[in-house]
C-alpha cells in the first residue's frame, strides 16, 4: 500500500507527486502486480487534495502502462518497476562517478543540473511529466477539461 | 400535528414529511414546562376559588349579613379577604397570559432563530420556510388556544360560584373581570403569538421583537377597550329626574331628554340638589337617558371583539408568510406553502 | 450533458432599496460535480452569493437557478453551512444530529455525520453552547454532510479549525466530491487552502464576478511575462504590470502568440488571485463560454 504524501511547497505538481510516489513505491517494491492502488476517496480523504488530481494521476499511470484501471473493482498495479535493484552495476557507477563530482568540487545543484541535462540528451521525449517545466505542465493539465464525470463511478 | 397548512412544494415521491413537531417542543422545552406550571396553578387556584373560597366567603357574608350591625356578632372575615385577594391574583393571571405568549413569540419564536440564524439552519435541513414557520405557528396556536380557553373557562366558572352570594364579588362588567370571563383571553393570546412572530421575522432581534411585541399586543387591547361599547348595538333606558340615570352594565353614553325630545348632555347627575334642578330646569329637561350594554350583551361583545382580534392575526400571519417568501425568494413553480390558516 | 450546478444570470442584490448592491451583474455557470473557490476580499459579496444560491435570500434582479430548478425547490438536495455556524446552543451534539436525521427524512446519512463528529473526540452528550468555534464548525459540517446534498454550499467553512482539524475535514470534504461526485462550493479569502481542492474558481470583488472558470483554463489562459521597462503590452490584456528599474513584470491575458524575447512563466493560482485582487481596475474575465461544460 502506499501512503501519499504531498508537498505543497515543492512547487511539483500535487498529481505528478502522485505519480512520483506510486513509481518509487514500485521501485522500492512496495508495490507489486495484482496490488490494488488506493481508490480515489481513500486518497482525497488522507491527503485532502481534488479527487480530479488523483484520478489524473492514475490516468497517467494507466498510460505508462503500469496500472490498469478495472470498472468497478479499482485499480490495480500491472508491472512493476524493478530494472535498477539498489544492488546492480549500474548503481555503483553512478555512486562513483558522484563521488568524483564532488572530488572535483561540485555543488549538489551541479550536479542535478548535469545530471538533467545527459538525462534530456538520451531520453528526449518529454512523455514523463515530472520533466516538464512548470508552463508545459499547466498546458497538459487544460487538455483534460472535464475528468468530473469518472468521479461518479468511483469504487469506494 | 402540522395538520398539513402547507403543501410540499416538490412533489419528491413519498419523502416523509420532517418531524418539526418533536424539535419545536424539544427546542423550547424550558418554555413549555414553565407555561405548564403557570396554567395548572392558576387554573388549580381557579378551582379553589370558584369551590371552597366562594362556599366560606359566601357563608361569612350571610353570617355578617345576619349580624345586622350587631358588635358583638362573629363572622368569617379571613374568608371574604381570601375570596376578594385569590380573585384579584386569579384575575391578573388570566390577563397577563396573553403578554406572556406574545413576549415568548416575539422574543423566542421567531426572534432569537432570526437572530441567532438558526431559521436558516432550519431552512436548509429539509424545512422549507413556508413550513418551519408553519409549524411554529400551528403548534404554539393549539397549545396557546387550548391553555387561554381552559383558564378563561375556569375564570369564567369560579366568578358564576360567586355571583349574587359574595356580596363583594365583581359585577359581571368590571372590565378586568368582562375581559377574563369570556372569550377574549384566548384571542388576544393568539393575536399576541402572531404579532410576537412577525415582530421576530420584521425586527430580526430577539429582545426589540419581545418588546415591541408586548407593547403591541397592549396598543391592541387599548384598541379593543376604545371600540368595545360600539361593537354591538347598545341598549337606550330612560328614566325620570328623580331617579337618575338608570340601567347597570357596560355604559357608553347618558344625559337628559328635554321635552322637545332632544338628548343633550347631563350637567348634573340628579335634581336633588337645588342648583342641579335649575340647571336641568333651564335645559326643559324631562327626564335622563343612558345607553350601555346590559349583561345579555356580555356573549356578543365577547365574540365580536373576538372575531376582529382572530381577523387581524390571520392577516398578520398572511403578512408573515409573505415576508418571509419575498425575503428567501420564491419558488419559480407556485409552491403552496402560502397558504396560510387563522390560528 | 448534465445539468450545470450552479447558474447565475444577471443575479443581483441589495438590502433595501437605497443600500449599495452587496452583489450586481453576476453570471457564472458552474458545472456539475467540480470543487469551487469562491474568492474574494472581505465585504465582495461571496455570503450573498452564496445564501443566494441556498434559496436563503430571493434576489433583487437577475436569476440564479440550482442544479436545474430555482434554489426554493432544490433546497432539500443543497448543504450549507452559514460563516457564523448557527446551531440550537440548548442542543447536545448528539441531539442535533437526531434533528438533522429527523428533519432530513428518508436522505440522511448517520454513518458520515457520525464520523465527522467523531473525527473532533466530541463527547456527543456535550451541549452546544460550551463547544469551541471548531467543534461547531464540525457539527455544522456534520449536519450538512448528513443530508447528503448534491450540492454543498460553505460560507468560509475553515476559518475556525486548527491545521490539524482543517486538514481532516478538507479530506472528508474531497471523499464526498469523489464517493458521490458532490459539487462543493466554498467561500475564503485565504488562496493558498484551496489551491490543492479547488479545480473552479469564481473571483468576486466590487459585489461582482471577475473571475470565473476551472483553474487550469484560468491559469492557462494566463501568463506571467518579464520584459524590459517600457515594452508595449498590447494588445494583450493586461492584469498587473509593475516596473522595477529597467524591468517590467506583468500578468497579462495572452491575444495571441507572445514575443520571443519575453520571458514567460505560469503563474500559480494563489499568484493569479492576488493581482486580481490588489487590481481591481483589471477587466474582468468575461464569464467564459460554454467550453467547460461541453467536454463533459
Amino acid at each position: 500500500m502506499v501512503d501519499y504524501r504531498i508537498d505543497r511547497h515543492s512547487g511539483v505538481a500535487t498529481y505528478v507527486q502522485i505519480v512520483q510516489q506510486t513509481k518509487q513505491a514500485l521501485r522500492l517494491g512496495l508495490l507489486a502486480p495484482g496490488d490494488k492502488l488506493p481508490t480515489a476517496r481513500e486518497v482525497v480523504e488522507a491527503t485532502a487534495v481534488n479527487p480530479n488530481t488523483v484520478l489524473k494521476a492514475y490516468r497517467e499511470l494507466e498510460r505508462e502502462g503500469l496500472v490498469e484501471a478495472r470498472r468497478g473493482l479499482g485499480t490495480f498495479v500491472r508491472r512493476s518497476l524493478g530494472a535498477a535493484p539498489a544492488d546492480s552495476p549500474l548503481r555503483a557507477e553512478l555512486e562513483q562517478w558522484a563521488a568524483r563530482a564532488r572530488e572535483a568540487g561540485l555543488e549538489r545543484e551541479d550536479v542535478a543540473a548535469l545530471f538533467t541535462a545527459v538525462l534530456e540528451t538520451h531520453y528526449p521525449a518529454p512523455a514523463h511529466p515530472q520533466m516538464q517545466t512548470q508552463a508545459q505542465r499547466h498546458r497538459t493539465r487544460t487538455h483534460h477539461p472535464a475528468p468530473h464525470t469518472t468521479s461518479q463511478g468511483d469504487p469506494s | 400535528m402540522t395538520a398539513a397548512p402547507t403543501t410540499l412544494a416538490v412533489p419528491v415521491p413519498a419523502r416523509r414529511a420532517p418531524r418539526q413537531v418533536r424539535w419545536l417542543l424539544r427546542l423550547h422545552r424550558p418554555t413549555v414546562l414553565v407555561w405548564t406550571a403557570f396554567v395548572l396553578l392558576t387554573g388549580a387556584a381557579l378551582l379553589w376559588l370558584g369551590g371552597p373560597l366562594t362556599d366560606a366567603s359566601a357563608a361569612a357574608w350571610k353570617a355578617y349579613n345576619a349580624c345586622d350591625y350587631s358588635p358583638r356578632c362573629a363572622y368569617d372575615q379571613d374568608a371574604i379577604l381570601r375570596y376578594k385577594d385569590v380573585y384579584t391574583y386569579t384575575n391578573v393571571a388570566v390577563l397577563v397570559a396573553p403578554f406572556l405568549v406574545a413576549a415568548w413569540a416575539g422574543g423566542a419564536l421567531t426572534g432569537r432563530e432570526m437572530e441567532s440564524g438558526t431559521a436558516r439552519l432550519a431552512w436548509t435541513q429539509g424545512v422549507s420556510p413556508a413550513r418551519w414557520l408553519a409549524s411554529r405557528l400551528t403548534v404554539p396556536a393549539l397549545l396557546v388556544a387550548a391553555s387561554t380557553g381552559l383558564l378563561a373557562l375556569l375564570h369564567r366558572t369560579a366568578w358564576t360560584a360567586a355571583d349574587g352570594r359574595v356580596d363583594t364579588a365583581k359585577p359581571w362588567y368590571d372590565y378586568a373581570t368582562f375581559y377574563a370571563n369570556g372569550t377574549l383571553p384566548v384571542a388576544l393570546a393568539l393575536a399576541g403569538l402572531a404579532v410576537g412572530a412577525l415582530a421576530g421575522l420584521l425586527l430580526r432581534r430577539s429582545l426589540a421583537a419581545l418588546a415591541v411585541s408586548v407593547v403591541a399586543l397592549g396598543g391592541l387591547w387599548a384598541a379593543v377597550h376604545t371600540a368595545l361599547p360600539h361593537l354591538w348595538p347598545s341598549v337606550t333606558r330612560t328614566s325620570d329626574l328623580g331617579t337618575g340615570p338608570a340601567g347597570t352594565g357596560i355604559p357608553t353614553a347618558e344625559g337628559v331628554v328635554t321635552a322637545g325630545g332632544d338628548r343633550v348632555a347631563a350637567p348634573c347627575g340628579s335634581d336633588t340638589t337645588y342648583g342641579c334642578r335649575a340647571e336641568l330646569a333651564d335645559l326643559d329637561a324631562v327626564g335622563y337617558w343612558r345607553d350601555f350594554h346590559p349583561a345579555a350583551h356580555h356573549w356578543p361583545l365577547h365574540l365580536v371583539a373576538s372575531g376582529a382580534l382572530l381577523l387581524l392575526a390571520a392577516v398578520l400571519v398572511l403578512v408573515s408568510f409573505r415576508l418571509l417568501r419575498h425575503r428567501t425568494g420564491p419558488a419559480a413553480r407556485p409552491a403552496g406553502g402560502e397558504r396560510t390558516r387563522t390560528p | 450533458m448534465t445539468v450545470p450546478a450552479i447558474e447565475a444570470d444577471a443575479l443581483g442584490k441589495r438590502f433595501g432599496r437605497r443600500a449599495a448592491w452587496a452583489l450586481r451583474d453576476c453570471s457564472f455557470r458552474l458545472p456539475a460535480g467540480r470543487v469551487c473557490a469562491v474568492v474574494g476580499p472581505n465585504g465582495a459579496g461571496k455570503s450573498t452569493l452564496l445564501a443566494l444560491a441556498a434559496g436563503l435570500l430571493g434576489p433583487t434582479e437577475g436569476t440564479v437557478t440550482v442544479l436545474g430548478t430555482d434554489p426554493a425547490t432544490a433546497r432539500p438536495e443543497v448543504g450549507f453551512v452559514d460563516q457564523d455556524k448557527p446551531l440550537y446552543p440548548q442542543l447536545t451534539v448528539a441531539e442535533t444530529l437526531r434533528m438533522g436525521a429527523d428533519l432530513n427524512p428518508g436522505h440522511w446519512d448517520e454513518r458520515t455525520a457520525a464520523r465527522v463528529v467523531a473525527g473532533g473526540d466530541l463527547d456527543p452528550n456535550r451541549r452546544i453552547r460550551s463547544l469551541s468555534g471548531g467543534q461547531r464548525t464540525r457539527v455544522a459540517l456534520a449536519l450538512a454532510l448528513g443530508k447528503r446534498p448534491a450540492l454543498l454550499l460553505l460560507d468560509e467553512p475553515m476559518a475556525d479549525l486548527d491545521p490539524l482539524a482543517r486538514h481532516e475535514l478538507m479530506g472528508v470534504l474531497m471523499g464526498q466530491a469523489a464517493a458521490h461526485g458532490t459539487t462543493i462550493v466554498m467561500s475564503s479569502h485565504v488562496v493558498a487552502e484551496l489551491e490543492d481542492t479547488c479545480d473552479h474558481l469564481l473571483l468576486i470583488g466590487g459585489g461582482r464576478v471577475r473571475l470565473a472558470g476551472d483553474t487550469d483554463d484560468l491559469l492557462a489562459a494566463h501568463t506571467r511575462v518579464t520584459a524590459p521597462a517600457r515594452t508595449p503590452l498590447d494588445p494583450h490584456t493586461v492584469v498587473e504590470s509593475r516596473t522595477t528599474g529597467r524591468q517590467l513584470t506583468a500578468l497579462v491575458r495572452p491575444a495571441g502568440p507572445l514575443p520571443g524575447d519575453w520571458r514567460t512563466g505560469a503563474p500559480s493560482l494563489e499568484e493569479l488571485v492576488l493581482s486580481y485582487l490588489r487590481n481591481p481596475g483589471a477587466p474582468d474575465q468575461a464569464p467564459p463560454p460554454d467550453t467547460t461544460e461541453t467536454a463533459a
